[in-house]
């Protein structure tokens, strides 16, 4: 969490005549969870805003009722929680929960899990009460994922909850059921809440919110982890196994740079086959939201590998007379370890295309700043309450950015401005107070100017940065200055914290040392704070770990890339290794944390360490390179067995440990002038990946559908042809048009997760490059 | 029956004799336990065997069967030779014991006109050589138990010791007042004793009932069958054998069953004498027949005893029963003289 | 045996008999008495008399007590736990097993296995099931706790065989559909209670 917990922002409270502290402005729920006490509730996600759909969290606060999740404590207030009264409500809305809903327990996907057996246990219902004529309600499938049985639905609104505030797609709501109303002398007869709990459940279901039988969303499965029955489940993991028969490895998921909480659940595959296979990936979606990536891209195991000591032979031939390894982030911070032990034994050049830009970008950044990592973490871009980001495609970069954006605008009443030469439908209905421009590409320099003409105490501007501030930039961006004008008012009202991100067209831009000048230059001079978002999974832990090269010549091993010897998680190399569900290790991830990975499924082949330990030296096991993680670089000397990983109930992360950034004093920062000729133009394509693709990882898994091809909005879409050919000035391509609803303008993007495809290549060290397209 | 009157005991005869007894014995040991068997079961109201044959009557082949074709083993820490030599004692003794006992009528074979005694050996001391013969017997368990190397062959080999001593007194001392009845030692003169018909059961009852007692205890029989008592001591001196030696053991013992039903057959019961309309060979074979029912009646009636009462029973009060037996008949053939 | 007699579990009140046993003697005298009254009494007569009255009775009576094992076979308890057998539902023949899992999770010795799918009815298909019998302690806890009396223990106590895994599958226990006529229900471990009407609650139905 990012407050620090003073003594002036805690404030004393009693529960059950017990004494504790709970932060100031916290909602007694979360008060009560932080301090281990159990106050029975549903429909509260503590990320998300309260909806009140569930009425059990209803406690005796200074001798009122209130509803726990949504009443914030007060220096010196009294907390009973359960009286007489309240246990009648709590146990009067069990049995209206229980009132026709099917008892399928015995077949339902939650069961054991499931939040309504235990509430209905908790509170001791073994007996009804109320009855009502029951509607029919039939299971649809919303999506290739999602699958919904609504006669399972207690609406509890937390699907529709955590997709509005979390996940930002808003893709489905509760409408009308249609059912029988409910007699009134009920009214008179049950407690009230359970009547008015019961009133609304009565009347509603869930349903997919662009009025249609299909969701058209992320499928991001957000929601199927929160649902609390057995009505949201994905499609793929419908009865196939009970909660309690699946071992739960605490991993991390290695799609993207946010590195999120995951646990693989695994179980034998079937009667026949006793190999250990991954049933579905779960998390603490209390405190951490996966994309669809991380959720449904898991079975990306390398199931081939064997021990071949003629191909292990080569390998390490191979290896020593390597002159280069080329490599990308989805690697763990001890291989990159090895690598970079290797460089230094044997002098291999290390290349790691996306890990070299970040890593140039964060050494411009570092220098002028003085601050060895940019400043926020994006738990704590969550808690600002004005975000803005500049150099990334929010949509499909990054789910936690994205989520982040989101999520400040619905939980802290936030503002926000989002810089994109992309447009896109989704950002701007995030929130109200949200400003979108669709600059040129090439004018992110502009961009920044602007954030820091509209942040910045001019008094602490350096000279060379103040002499740009004059022109008109809202006009520059494509925007309408004047009505740009009345909404900023707007959005400044009761501001306090501001934050800035990031993303990888800044890495990848020919100005980028100019341009994170002009980050450190906003941070030193304003309140925003700044936070980059890695391009790829490890991309961060590489690019503090190893030492990269920009060019290089020879033979050269590809490590999931190309090169002379291929070593290749994905089973299609001259050597396998293993995949990141079948090893062990840690990963640095965007909010600057060294997390730990567990191996769920068994791996039978060689790992790099083998290699390492037969051309250089190396321990017995991989792990046993995490304490020797270069401390210079804010790494620290632990163990691998030692690093925890685990949420606790007041919802502090503890996963593994949090980088160390050192900063030192710097002097005045000088910038380049911004030349606003150098804007791109013609035929732009950029190199982007659909929401859940991120590397060749996602793509091997079976639930991924989104293909590889040319991504357009519907209008450009139009003028296309459905196959078309992008010729580059270095190569081309032929690809499927595909649509992309939420893409507005003409520039089309091609998505670089199949390293086959070499898409690094053709836009040469940039992230847009102009094409030409023609038809085939 | 005058001996004079028969023809000449030839060698030949003897021989056919001897190889008769030791078939024939055998034989009807083996279909003993067919016949234990069947008794005992139907006395539990079961069916024992009835599967191998008509009745189960083959059951007796399969048996023999299994016996001869078991591997044959030897402990590692026995006595070899004795382990070996040792059922043969038993079985021997057993049967050189029924060659001073009277198994059939005489019989000549036709045409190669060889005369078949009734005993293959009339030797005038003939009930004391069986008694001695079975008595040597002894050597048999004992030597079993003690070269096997097994804790309970070795107490089953001290049972054997104590018990068929014992017993052996009690045998002698009930068997000695019908001797001085008759004056003689000899089968054939117990046998004309009784052609009157009356038979010695009828003077010495406390004797028979006595050398019945001890008969079961010599033959190692329930419920004096302590020496391989299997609730306590697994099979005691037979623990360690199995196929044929075991086999032997098991001829010896209801070969002995077979002698004991002879001797009280003889001594006591009339002997092979004709009885109204019944045949002399018939009387004699339904006597024994009826005394190896009655021990496989008495199995399957009597619980076991324990060693110390078996004890306690030989010497507190059999012996000194037979010795006042022997005192009182010797008073009154005083007197009667 | 009746079901009644297994259900009928006060033993307290059964009529034992209780054997009138002498105390043992301690005077040497009262010793010598019962020397004299053991020999002289014909209890060992009554012995042979009682075996003997049994041979007459087994032999000519018909009292042979004897059940020719495999040719003939006793009727075993409801009680009794041998090879499970899977019920089939007595109106649609379909299997009962809803793929619940409990069998699996509460079998103390671990040895169900069970793969589960949905089906095109949308509803949870077990596609196959298996015990493993060279595991299986026949406890009963699987037949105890399945909710839908779909596995119990069947009649089968006959086990040996070369393979256990011959009984071992679904359709190995599955009743056979052109046997459903005979399908027994289940009276043994974890069937319902004679007083199961008693103990459970009523829910109101709007309809
Ligand atoms: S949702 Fe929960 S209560 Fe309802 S059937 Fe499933 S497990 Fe049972
Ligand atoms: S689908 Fe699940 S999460 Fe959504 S309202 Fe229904 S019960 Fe709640
Ligand atoms: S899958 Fe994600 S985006 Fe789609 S409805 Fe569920 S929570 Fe919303
Ligand atoms: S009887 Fe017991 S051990 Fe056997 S399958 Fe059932 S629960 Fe498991
Ligand atoms: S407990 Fe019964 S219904 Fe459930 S899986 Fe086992 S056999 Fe099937
Ligand atoms: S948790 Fe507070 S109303 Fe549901």
């Amino acid at each position: 969490m990012s407050e620090v917990q003073t003594v002036e922002n805690m404030v004393s409270i009693t529960i059950d005549g017990v004494d504790y502290k709970a932060k100031e402005g916290e909602y007694i729920l979360n008060a009560a969870r932080a301090n281990d006490i159990f106050i029975p509730a549903i429909c509260y996600l503590t990320r998300c805003s309260p909806t009140l759909a569930c009425r059990l969290c209803l406690v005796e606060a200074d001798g009122k009722q209130v509803y726990s999740c949504n009443a914030k404590v007060k220096e010196g207030m009294e907390i009973t929680v359960s009286t007489p009264d309240i246990l009648a409500e709590r146990r009067a809305m069990m049995e209206v929960y229980d009132v026709n809903h099917p008892l399928q327990c015995g077949v339902c996907d939650q069961s054991g899990e499931c939040e309504l057996q235990n509430y209905t246990l908790e509170l001791g219902v073994d007996s009804q009460s109320y009855t009502i004529q029951d509607t029919k309600r039939e299971a649809t499938n919303w999506s290739s994922v999602l699958h919904y049985d609504p006669g399972l639905c207690i609406v509890c609104e937390r699907c529709t909850t955590v997709c509005k505030d979390m996940i930002g797609d808003a893709a489905i709501k509760t409408t009308k059921r249609g059912g029988e109303a409910l007699d009134k002398a009920w009214k008179d007869e049950m407690p009230k809440d359970a009547y008015a709990m019961w009133n609304k459940l009565q009347k509603s279901v869930i349903a997919p919110s662009n009025g249609t039988e299909h969701t058209n969303c992320s499928d991001c499965g957000e929601c199927v982890a929160v649902c609390p029955v057995g009505a949201l489940v994905s499609r793929d993991f419908v009865y196939t196994s009970n909660a309690w028969d699946l071992k739960k490895i605490p991993a991390t998921c290695a799609h993207c740079s946010s590195g999120c909480q995951i646990y693989y659940e695994t179980k034998p595959a079937s009667i026949e086959d006793r190999t250990e296979k991954i049933f579905r990936v779960t998390n603490e979606w209390n405190y951490v939201s996966l994309c669809g990536a991380g959720r449904f891209g898991y079975d990306f195991e390398n199931r081939t590998a064997t021990k071949d000591a003629t191909t292990f032979a080569a390998a390490v031939k191979a290896f020593k007379k390597a002159k280069v390894i080329n490599f990308n982030s989805v690697i763990t911070n001890e291989e990159a370890l090895m690598l970079q032990t290797l460089k230094e034994k044997l002098g291999v050049k290390l290349i790691n295309r996306e890990a070299r830009a970040f890593q140039r970008f964060l050494g411009f950044y570092s220098e002028a700043s003085g601050q060895s990592l940019y400043s926020l973490d994006f738990k704590e871009v969550m808690a600002t309450d004005f975000v803005m980001s500049v150099g990334s495609s929010l949509r499909n970069d990054n789910p936690n950015a994205r989520y982040a954006f989101n999520n400040v605008q619905k939980l802290n009443k936030g503002a926000g401005l989002y810089f994109h030469p992309v447009g896109d439908t989704l950002v701007p209905t995030f929130g109200k107070n949200i400003e979108m421009f669709a600059h040129k590409v090439g004018h992110e320099e502009a961009a920044l100017l602007f954030i820091i003409k509209l942040f910045a105490d001019q008094d602490k501007l350096p000279s060379s940065v103040k002499e740009q501030l004059d022109s008109d930039f809202v006009e520059l961006l494509g925007g309408d200055t004047a009505k740009f004008e009345k909404s900023f008012e707007k959005m400044m009202k009761k501001k306090e914290s501001f934050s800035l991100m990031v993303g990888e067209d800044l890495y990848f831009h020919e100005k980028a040392e100019n341009l994170a000048k002009l980050i450190a230059v906003l941070e030193a001079s304003s309140e925003v704070k700044v936070a980059m978002i890695p391009p790829k999974t490890n991309s961060l832990g590489v690019a503090l770990i190893c030492d990269l090269d920009d060019e290089a010549e020879g033979y050269t091993i590809g490590y999931n890339e190309s090169g002379d010897f291929k070593l290749s998680a994905l089973g299609d190399g001259d050597l396998d290794m293993p995949a990141m569900n079948q090893q062990e290790g840690t990963l640095t991830n965007m909010h600057k944390r060294v997390t730990p990975t567990n191996a769920a499924l068994e791996y039978n082949g060689y790992v790099l360490n083998d290699i390492v330990r037969e051309v250089a030296s190396a321990p017995k096991e991989t792990i046993m390179w995490t304490e020797h993680l270069p401390v210079s670089k804010g790494f620290k000397a632990v163990e691998f067995d030692s690093l925890p990983n685990h949420y606790t109930n007041d919802g502090v992360e503890h996963r593994g440990y949090l980088l160390e950034s050192t900063s030192v004093e710097v002097e005045e920062i000088s910038v380049d002038k911004f030349d606003d000729s150098n804007a791109l133009e013609g035929e732009i394509a950029y190199r982007c990946n659909p929401q859940r693709q991120f590397n060749d990882f996602s793509d091997k898994a079976h639930q991924i559908f989104e293909g590889f091809g040319l991504y357009t909005s519907p209008a450009k879409a139009e003028a296309l042809s459905s196959k078309v050919e992008v010729e580059f000035a270095n190569g081309k391509l032929t690809l499927d048009v595909i649509v992309d609803e939420r893409m507005e303008g003409d520039i089309v993007a091609i998505p670089d997760f199949k390293s086959a495809e070499n898409i690094y290549e053709l836009f040469a060290g940039s992230r847009y490059q102009t094409v030409t397209i023609k038809e085939v | 029956m005058d001996a004079t009157h028969l023809p000449e005991v030839t060698a030949a005869g003897v021989i056919i004799k001897a190889v008769l007894i030791l078939a024939v014995i055998a034989a009807i040991a083996g279909f003993g336990t067919y016949i234990e068997r069947k008794i005992l079961a139907f006395m539990q109201r079961r069916y024992g065997p009835q599967h191998v044959g008509p009745y189960g009557l083959l059951q007796l082949v399969a048996d023999g069967i299994k016996l001869f074709t078991k591997e044959d083993i030897i402990p590692q820490h026995a006595n070899k030779i004795i382990f070996a030599v040792a059922p043969v004692i038993t079985a021997a003794t057993a049967f050189i014991a029924l060659a001073a006992v009277p198994v059939f009528p005489d019989f000549t074979i036709p045409f190669i006109d060889v005369y078949v005694p009734s005993i293959a050996s009339d030797i005038n001391i003939g009930i004391l050589f069986v008694l001695g013969m079975m008595a040597a017997g002894l050597y048999g368990p004992l030597l079993a138990g003690m070269a096997q190397a097994n804790k309970w062959g070795i107490i089953g080999s001290a049972r054997t010791a104590i018990q068929f001593l014992s017993y052996e007194v009690v045998t002698g001392l009930s068997i000695l007042a019908p001797i001085m009845m008759v004056g003689s030692l000899s089968f054939v003169d117990f046998n004309d004793y009784q052609a009157d018909g009356t038979w010695l059961v009828v003077y010495q009852p406390v004797a028979f009932i006595l050398f019945l007692i001890a008969g079961f205890a010599e033959t190692n029989r329930t419920p004096f069958d302590l020496l391989e008592h299997e609730a306590e001591i697994i099979s005691g001196y037979v623990t360690e054998y199995s196929g044929m030696r075991w086999g032997l053991f098991f001829i010896g013992e209801y070969a002995n069953m077979i002698t004991i039903g002879v001797i009280a057959s003889v001594v006591f019961l009339g002997g092979y004498n004709d009885f109204w309309i019944f045949p002399g060979w018939l009387m004699i074979i339904g006597k024994i027949a009826f005394s190896f029912f009655f021990m496989l009646w008495v199995r399957a009636a009597w619980p076991h005893v324990r060693p110390d009462q078996l004890m306690w029973l030989c010497w507190k009060v059999l012996m000194p029963l037979a010795v006042v037996n022997v005192v009182i008949t010797g008073i009154v053939i005083m007197l009667v003289q | 045996m009746s079901l009644e007699q297994f259900k009928n579990r006060n033993v307290g009140t059964q009529n034992y008999k209780t054997l009138d046993l002498d105390h043992t003697p301690v005077t040497g005298m009262g010793q010598f008495k019962q020397v004299v009254s053991r020999t002289f009494k014909p209890e060992l007569f009554v012995g042979l008399w009682v075996t003997f009255r049994e041979m007459i009775n087994a032999l000519f009576r018909g009292k042979m007590h004897t059940t020719q094992y495999p040719f003939e076979k006793l009727p075993i308890s409801p009680r009794y736990r041998a090879i499970h057998d899977m019920l089939r539902l007595l109106e649609s023949g379909h299997y009962r097993c809803i793929g619940c899992g409990l069998c699996e999770k509460i079998c103390i010795s671990n040895c169900i296995t069970m793969d589960t799918q949905y089906d095109e009815n949308q509803r949870k298909e077990v596609s196959e099931y298996t015990i493993n019998f060279g595991r299986c302690i026949f406890c009963g806890y699987c037949a105890e706790v399945c909710p839908e009396l779909a596995i119990v223990h069947g009649p089968r106590y006959e086990t040996a065989s070369e393979q256990r895994a011959s009984f071992s599958l679904f359709e190995d226990m599955l009743t056979p559909i052109d046997q459903l006529n005979l399908q027994q229900e289940y009276q043994g471990f974890g069937a319902i209670s004679p007083n199961a009407d008693e103990n459970i609650k009523k829910t109101p139905l709007a309809y």
